[in-house]
């Protein structure tokens, strides 16, 4: 049995399909190397103008984290001084007491109790056309309105951190606590954390209900979780365990006033 | 064949696709390691660490030298009770719970401004590095935030007025430039609200301690 073969010239007819799949590879191509060449000229250009930048910021960020340790540890070591001091016992007895109270209060020491857990993360949607990228990722007010209604809504301790593993402790927000933003980075306390952010507060029962009805969370963040999708989460906790603060807590530019009132 | 041929290229095509729309999609993404940060970013982000580099160096100063100190009392068999109050003393005036004096910055705020306008000014000033805040003589502590109640701002419960002012302790020369900077709150607050920011520089501020008792009846430290 003999196979014929098909008439001269018909093996050059390409059908319509394979045409334009040959055309979608061609820009897709094109479009590759396109995005192949900008990437190697932007590691060029990385490794020109911003490698000297990196390495300082790496070790600048390393230097400060061991400058926080080495102050814990002082701090410690402080503390340990007023525990033991060889002065009158009813003298010590009350100015420990007294000392626990304000470090309480002002954060310096970690912290137990019911409370809340939030996490906020940028959106996964893409920009349309023309649309500010910048819309679509958390910023530094959407934190800062999120510690604002935790605080309306009656939180006695607030803590910020990242989610994920490894991730930096989370930062204590205390009295002189700064929350702003280097280019896309966040930094609390001056330490830069990633999204997503999980925020932690300790507070009396229905917190979560009045947090999530305070007109700070349903403003401004409220309005951009809904508009842009970012992502947002949250839940009551019998328990949350939050860090002390470990920064500075002597002023610079004044002093207790002695002739208190 | 040739159907063969046809699912083999449509397999190919989205499988090309799909990778260039994950890249076009992490893209997008916010940059999170500092090697893609860009320069101006990596600027900005040294300038800030560095600083607080400078200012953690001299509190770990300062906790040495106290170091020292209970150290040196101790080898003399002396009670080094004073230092633990001066210790004492500093952290309240940290936490907010005693007066507060020294230099700093006064600003008068008019306008038709909102809540969430004082509380942006509140956390300009701790951005900048204020030490201790007060808005009318109401010290602000962590947990102070402005607030409408009954169509008033209140500020940990005391109504605030159509016009304030805001004491900040601090470099007076660092907190006015960061209120007054181009772009800054007070040109943003000026378009935004026709509010009008007057920043003084002072040099004799003294800010009252809180009135609130902040002990907390829900947190307890972790022993």
């Amino acid at each position: 049995m003999s196979r014929r073969l098909p008439p001269r010239g018909a093996r050059f007819v390409r059908p319509q399909w394979a045409i334009s799949i040959g055309l979608a590879l061609a820009v897709i191509g094109f479009v590759g190397a396109a995005q192949w060449n900008s990437s190697f000229s932007r590691q060029e250009f990385v490794t020109s103008a911003q490698r000297v930048l990196t390495a300082q910021a790496d070790s600048l960020q390393r230097e400060q984290e061991q400058l926080r340790e080495e102050i814990a540890d002082a701090e410690a070591r402080v503390r340990e001084f007023q525990e033991r001091d060889a002065g009158s016992r009813t003298a010590q007895e009350r100015l420990n007491t007294e000392l626990a109270a304000i470090r309480l209060i002002a954060g310096t020491v970690a912290v137990r109790g019911p409370g809340l857990v939030i996490e906020i993360a940028d959106s996964t949607r893409v920009p349309a056309e023309g649309e500010n990228r910048n819309s679509y990722l958390v910023l530094t007010d959407d934190l800062r309105d999120i510690v604002t209604a935790l605080w309306a809504s009656g939180a006695e301790a607030i803590s910020i951190g990242t989610v994920g593993d490894p991730a930096p402790a989370p930062e204590r927000i205390v009295a002189t606590t700064s929350i702003y933003g280097a280019g896309s980075a966040i930094l609390v306390n001056d330490v830069r954390l990633a999204p997503p952010f999980r925020i932690e507060a300790i507070g009396p029962e229905g917190l979560h209900d009045r947090f999530l009805a305070n007109p700070s969370f349903l403003g401004r963040v409220g309005r951009r979780i809904e508009a842009y999708g970012l992502q947002f989460a949250s839940e009551p906790r019998d328990e949350v365990v939050l860090p002390e603060f470990v920064g500075i807590t002597q002023f610079r530019w004044g002093a207790p006033d002695e002739a208190e009132d | 064949m040739a159907g063969r041929f046809a699912q083999l290229s449509l397999f190919a095509v989205a499988a090309l696709i799909g990778i260039l729309l994950v890249g076009q999609l992490r893209s997008q993404a916010r940059p999170i390691e500092l090697s893609s940060l860009s320069a101006q970013e990596l600027s900005a982000l040294v300038e800030t660490l560095s600083g607080t580099n400078v200012d953690l160096s001299d509190a770990l100063a300062a906790l040495r030298e106290q170091i020292r100190d209970y150290e040196r009392a101790e080898a003399q068999g002396q009670s080094a009770l004073q230092l633990t109050e001066e210790n004492l003393s500093a952290l309240a005036a940290f936490a907010g719970l005693v007066p507060v004096v020294g230099q700093g910055i006064l600003i008068e705020m008019e306008g038709a401004f909102d809540e969430t306008a004082v509380n942006d000014i509140v956390h300009e000033l701790r951005n900048a590095g204020a030490e201790a805040i007060a808005i009318n003589d109401v010290r602000i502590t962590a947990s102070s935030v402005a607030t409408l109640q009954n169509a008033e701002i209140q500020i940990d419960g005391v109504p605030l007025g159509g016009r304030i002012e805001i004491e900040a302790m601090g470099s007076p020369e660092g907190l006015s430039s960061a209120i007054e900077r181009p772009g800054g709150i007070k040109s943003l607050l000026a378009q935004s609200a026709s509010v009008t920011l007057r920043v003084t520089e002072r040099s004799n501020l003294r800010l009252p301690a809180t009135q609130r008792d902040l002990t907390p009846t829900s947190a307890q430290p972790v022993e």
